[in-house]
């Protein structure tokens, strides 16, 4: 590992941070344009029906209102909100902009343009709809029974997948442990609502401001809803308040899109709080069952697994998702046989679809609270256990074939387990009384990109202004983990200046190169390695430039803060603003490069996180005491963004497991609104979380780094679930572990009436 | 689109004034944490907005002979750090804390609490500890005192008419001897609606070292808070120790349990409304903390 | 309505609707947007401002009860330029990501800070209960109001602008620049550069 880089490893500040701290940075919410409407949708009340009958009028009257667009006065194409590429195999096209079968309470049904936000509100409110209700299939167990009730032509299962590998070894006096796991709908809870701008032009192009995380794919969407061509739709991703998955796929866009471009005006949608939660996307609600055999010693011999996942009304990702989920349990265990089957079944509830994790977070919930009961029946210590099977660096991943990389899960375990005390920890009775502490640990697995399943590349530019700084050009998607930092480090550590003097800013489609977006924890790996790439290639030509410019072989110069200088000789060195300034005046106008990098590899990335926990048992509120966040990140390229990312990660994990649920009720309607009802961990119950960084520097990412944002919130629900049922003995797998349900567990424990 | 005529009254006089032109459509507003939302809805906006929060003199806490005199427009904050509250009237002091958040405690009073009437309210539990009287003036600037148990009569009910509004809450003053407790279950540490919330006042006799005056109220279990009247007297002349921890926890889970029988709630509340009924006696500070065996 | 409100030391007049919020009239009336809304019901503060001082949830308050008192918003707390030091904290310690939270996260603490010059952990937790954040699991955050307060812990990050002052200072040495202008006309005498492709 090499330890002499100047800016990699470093921690700075998102990029855009003065603008944050001054409320100066304009976000979607925020922008404006001149002779701007607003939309506000109609939302269906019924969570199954066909629209009969809509009336219009009283809202079309109201003063302000230009007009209300309905499934009968508008394009009824279908699109896929989820499709990354025109040619790609898997995208269900099932949605349209307003559905005329309405299949969950906040299906679209209508959208009101005024403006103003107030009387397009106002105008929602008058427009009458009519529905012949359906039967609602709000459980995946009616889903499937009712096959007479397509919920999409097609029927009620979005997907199914099934994956087995490796060969049954005999099973002769093995020890059979079997779990059923089920993780909840929950809201991704990204601060800054829902919103899109589009502006179209009498001519008949447009622009969209886009929150999405994918502007090239977003354009594809709607260019082809709209039959526009794709040159003549640009899509810029505007600063947003955070996404965690929520906003990857195209909600609001193909709407907003159409407003503009059918009334040749700009428009604005921003959704409240309550759309936000009910009408966007959730992360999908699964159910687990794990049956593993191992031998008498510990030893893994045999995983078999069936998910199922809530896909909601509309497929979105929850294909893929299935596929993914039995794809995470061989980046981390050494498996002789492996078996899952997955089916994404419809039902009319909220939409399931992309969040942080892309199922790592479900299956690890499954997979780690599975693998403690294993440990329990075998008299083994979890850790000890894991040890014992935990892949080592350099396995293959027995699912999809691929090497694992330079693997570092065994050593978080290891050195996870020695800064967390965990054997004197765990060897401390929890005692009988009132409040019980217990703790618990999970490891998990994630990906780096989409090598191996998708195509995988990414273009950048970059090139140097006259002055001598720098301008890198790429289709950066930043939800406001500091991606666009990340490349800026990156570029500075190749060219020897600090990442200030590097600008960087977001997709636009008219300007930026092909990026597929920020998803697929791609991001570090595979487009931080264009960016080295790039920059790389840009070096290249600075140094022929300079060493014309100092009548100095290439080989004796080299790149030191700003300036290029001969090796060993201080004295000779010229700052990169005359090299700018002497070569483009002379002979080169301009250093630049582009390049298409080629993702070569798809190593696993890993986090172990260990909890403890204090279960209140008269109220059965659990309290996380502590908290230690192990992450094999190959090498932290922005050191205190990558730790603030797990802190922020093990806040969602924690909420995962404790209290995050959006139930739906028997109407249909989903019981929770906002956030009064629908609670993250605030500041009073978030722990201190130490982070651990294990950075071997492996594998073809930048300078050795993998991905860091999904990872860190992958094992956190099992470490938190796996230390209250140490606090209890009990075996509480249902999540999130409320107050009632850990209530109910105790009871059921002591025999309670 | 209809547009609200807001009145601001910045004395009784108007405020009665203003009440006067009250109809069935008319809001009146305090803090506004909780009635902003409502009249933006559409549909909801009021034809007359009356801003009370600029009546000062309805706002502050004061002593009044025995009695203590609570402002309606006092906010949550106010009441949490009131140097008055704290003396007679703690257990209110301690339910102003642990509503919301400190911006809802800067803004939300406890007027505007109680004639929400959310069965959650925290100062709702604790006013009707204290015996509180609930002093509302009208549009006729008739003046009325009534227990707060008349008042409150369901959820988000109340007796008050639609121009009439709560002025004030008045009830004696706790003296040394007395002890006070307010305790919560929410669905997390805090900001959080109450799951249950439990406020006990009590005197204690240091001569006899027996409870008196023992006042029990619950809030959260029922369309409003209410006495638990049958611990309240299984209470009353007991020594202060254990055995009455345990007859107050048993008593709760009774009430609890009586009054929402068919909730599905039920379970839990009547299993946290034991720990809910320990954590308020310990408050107390009467004896050494008890504990229950937890199962 | 006519509303006279006080925002950030200035006076401003606006032609409000009655129940207009005074988030409303601060983002779209005044054009302070760094205020934001988050969930409309007073429970993400996102929208938090100071009222004379008191940290309130704007989304929940009508404009018309602003009047008569000192707001202040995210955008009055720099002074010509300058970052209150709880802004500068909160870029030292990493405490924004998103930075959606941040405004609100910075009014709360600011009140806090008001009213409790040298507040404790708990403290700072108890005044940022209402403050909800997704991207940074708060430490960072408390952290920076502690530093703001006095207690210092290692700040991570540097501030923007001390880049720009380290670029103005790299200079090529005179005898140097002199000697490459030199081989740069040699070079332009000869023809295109030999490595100047694409």
């Amino acid at each position: 590992m090499t330890d002499d880089l100047r800016f990699v490893g470093g921690s700075y500040p998102v990029h855009d941070v003065a603008q944050k701290v001054t409320g100066e940075l304009v976000y979607g919410s925020d922008f404006s344009l001149p002779g701007m409407l607003h939309a506000k949708l109609v939302l269906s009340a019924v969570p199954h029906g066909i629209v009969k009958r809509i009336d219009v009028s009283r809202a079309e009257a109201l003063p302000g209102v230009v007009k209300v667009f309905t499934c009968f006065n508008s394009p009824m194409d279908r699109f896929c909100r989820a499709r990354i590429h025109p040619g790609q195999d898997l995208a269900t096209h099932d949605e349209t902009l307003f559905s005329e079968h309405v299949r969950f309470v906040g299906d679209r049904v209508a959208a009101v343009v005024a403006s103003s936000r107030a009387v397009a509100e106002a105008g929602a409110a008058l427009v009458e709809v009519e529905y012949e209700e359906l039967p609602p299939l709000l459980t995946v167990e009616v889903a499937l029974a009712r096959e007479d009730v397509p919920i999409h032509p097609a029927g009620n299962v979005a997907y199914e997948f099934e994956v087995e590998k490796g060969a049954r070894p005999d099973l002769d006096g093995a020890v059979v442990v079997s779990s059923s796991t089920t993780t909840p709908r929950t809201h991704h809870g990204a601060l800054e609502p829902h919103v899109c701008i589009a502006q179209g032009f009498t001519s008949g192009g447009m622009t969209v401001w886009t929150i999405s995380q994918g502007a090239y794919a977003a354009r594809t969407v709607i260019a082809e809803l709209l039959h526009l061509e794709y040159h003549r739709v640009r899509v810029v991703k505007v600063p947003m308040g955070g996404s965690f998955g929520g906003k990857t796929e195209y909600i609001v866009e193909p709407v907003v899109a159409f407003l503009a471009h059918a009334l040749r005006r700009p428009v604005k949608l921003l959704l409240d709080r309550e759309e936000c939660i009910a009408a966007t996307m959730v992360r999908p609600a699964t159910a687990t069952t794990i049956r593993t055999a191992c031998s008498a010693s510990g030893e893994l011999l045999d995983f078999e697994a069936a998910s199922t996942l809530d896909s909601g009304a509309y497929a979105s990702s929850t294909p893929d998702y299935s596929i993914h989920m039995c794809k995470k349990v061989t980046k981390l265990y050494r498996l002789p046989h492996y078996h899952h089957r997955s089916r994404a079944v419809l039902t009319t509830t909220p939409v399931g679809g992309a969040a942080r994790g892309w199922g790592a977070p479900e299956i690890a919930a499954a997979t780690e609270i599975h693998m403690d009961r294993v440990a329990a029946a075998l008299r083994m210590d979890p850790v000890e256990f894991r040890l014992k099977n935990l892949v080592l660096p350099h396995d293959t991943d027995l699912v999809t074939g691929l090497p694992l990389g330079d693997a570092r899960v065994r050593e978080c375990l290891e050195r996870g387990a020695v800064a967390f005390d965990w054997a004197a920890r765990r060897a401390r009775p929890a005692g009988r009384g009132r409040y019980r502490r217990g703790v618990g640990v999970a490891c998990g697995a994630h990906k780096n990109g989409m090598f191996g399943a998708f195509p995988e590349a990414s273009n950048m530019a970059l090139k140097m202004n006259e002055d001598g700084t720098f301008e890198l050009s790429a289709s950066l998607h930043d939800p406001g983990c500091g991606v666009v930092t990340t490349m800026k480090v990156i570029v500075a550590e190749v060219l020897g200046i600090h990442p200030d003097l590097i600008a960087a800013g977001e997709a636009d489609t008219s300007t930026t190169p092909f990026d597929y977006g920020t998803y697929g924890s791609r991001m570090t790996y595979v487009v931080g390695a264009c960016a080295r790439a790039t920059a790389e290639k840009v070096k290249t030509r600075l140094l022929a430039a300079a060493a014309d410019l100092l009548e100095e072989p290439v080989e004796r110069l080299h790149v030191v803060d700003g300036t290029v200088r001969v090796r060993e000789d201080d004295e000779r060195a010229i700052a990169y603003r005359d090299i700018a300034l002497l070569s483009g005046m002379r002979h080169l106008p301009e250093i630049s490069a582009s390049l298409t990098y080629y993702a070569v590899s798809n190593p696993a990335s890993y986090s172990v996180q260990f909890a403890e926990v204090e279960v209140d048992c008269a109220t059965g509120l659990t309290a996380v005491t502590d908290f230690l966040a192990v992450g094999d990140v190959g090498r932290a390229i922005n050191r205190g963004m990558c730790e603030a990312q797990f802190q922020g990660a093990v806040q969602m994990g924690i909420g995962y497991a404790l209290y995050e649920h959006v139930d739906i009720d028997a109407a249909g309607r989903s019981g929770v609104d906002g956030f009064k009802n629908y609670h993250m961990v605030n500041a009073p119950d978030m722990p201190d979380v130490q982070v651990l960084l294990v950075e071997h520097d492996g594998d073809d990412g930048p300078f050795g780094a993998k991905s860091v944002g999904e990872i860190a919130t992958v094992p956190t629900a099992p470490a938190v679930v796996n230390a209250v049922n140490n606090a209890l003995d009990t075996q509480l797998s249902d999540l999130p572990l409320t107050p009632e349900r850990v209530v109910a567990a105790l009871a059921a424990k002591s025999g309670e009436a | 689109m209809v547009q609200a005529e807001v009145l601001t009254p910045a004395t009784a006089d108007e405020l009665v004034a203003a009440l006067a032109r009250a109809t069935p459509h008319t809001r009146l507003l305090a803090g506004g944490t909780d009635l902003v939302r409502d009249i933006r809805r559409p549909g909801h906006e009021p034809d007359v907005l009356v801003d009370l929060t600029g009546v000062r003199e309805f706002a502050g806490v004061r002593l009044d002979g025995d009695l203590l005199r609570v402002g309606a427009l006092t906010t949550f904050t106010e009441l949490q750090h009131d140097p008055l509250v704290r003396e007679h009237a703690l257990c209110l002091a301690l339910a102003a804390a642990q509503v919301g958040s400190v911006q809802i405690r800067n803004a939300g009073t406890v007027g505007g609490n109680v004639a929400n009437a959310s069965p959650c309210a925290d100062s709702a539990t604790a006013l009707t500890a204290l015996d509180a009287a609930v002093v509302s003036i009208d549009g006729a600037g008739v003046t009325r005192t009534r227990p707060i148990g008349d008042v409150l009569l369901g959820p988000n009910r109340t007796s008050l008419r639609d121009d009439e509004a709560i002025i004030e809450f008045a009830f004696p003053a706790l003296g040394p001897e007395y002890r006070t407790a307010f305790t919560k279950v929410g669905s997390r540490t805090a900001v959080s609606v109450a799951r249950l919330s439990a406020a006990l006042v009590m005197r204690f006799d240091a001569v006899s070292a027996t409870l008196a005056d023992v006042r029990v109220a619950l809030g959260a279990v029922g369309a409003t808070a209410f006495r638990d009247g049958a611990v309240e007297a299984l209470l009353e002349g007991r020594p202060a120790d254990a055995e009455a921890a345990r007859v107050l926890a048993d008593g709760c889970v009774a009430a609890v349990s009586g009054s929402i029988p068919d909730r599905p709630s039920l379970p839990y509340k009547r299993h946290a409304a034991a720990g809910l009924a320990y954590d308020s006696w310990n408050a107390l500070a009467l004896c050494p903390p008890c504990e229950p065996a937890w199962g | 309505m006519e509303l006279l409100l006080t925002v950030n030391g200035s006076l401003y007049e606006v032609n409000v609707h009655p129940t207009a919020r005074l988030l409303d009239v601060l983002r779209e009336d005044l054009g302070f947007t760094g205020t934001k809304e988050g969930c409309a019901e007073g429970e993400c503060g996102a929208c938090t401002v100071l009222v004379d001082g008191k940290a309130v949830a704007s989304c929940v308050m009508l404009a018309v009860q602003a009047r008569g008192k000192e707001i202040v918003t995210v955008e009055g707390l720099a002074r010509d330029g300058e970052l209150d030091l709880l802004q500068q904290k909160f870029v030292e310690y990493g405490a924004v990501q998103c930075g959606f939270c941040t405004p609100g996260m910075l009014m709360s603490a600011k009140a806090l800070l008001l009213a409790n010059p040298v507040p404790s952990d708990q403290d700072i937790r108890v005044a940022l209960a209402g403050n909800l954040c997704r991207c940074t699991g708060y430490s960072a955050i408390i952290a920076a109001v502690k530093a703001a307060s006095g207690q210092e812990a290692t700040p991570l990050m540097e501030l923007p602008g001390a880049a720009e002052e380290l670029a103005a200072e790299v200079q090529t040495d005179p005898d140097t620049l002199a000697a490459a202008r030199e081989a740069a006309e040699k070079i332009a005498g000869l023809g295109p550069a030999p490595h100047g492709e694409a």
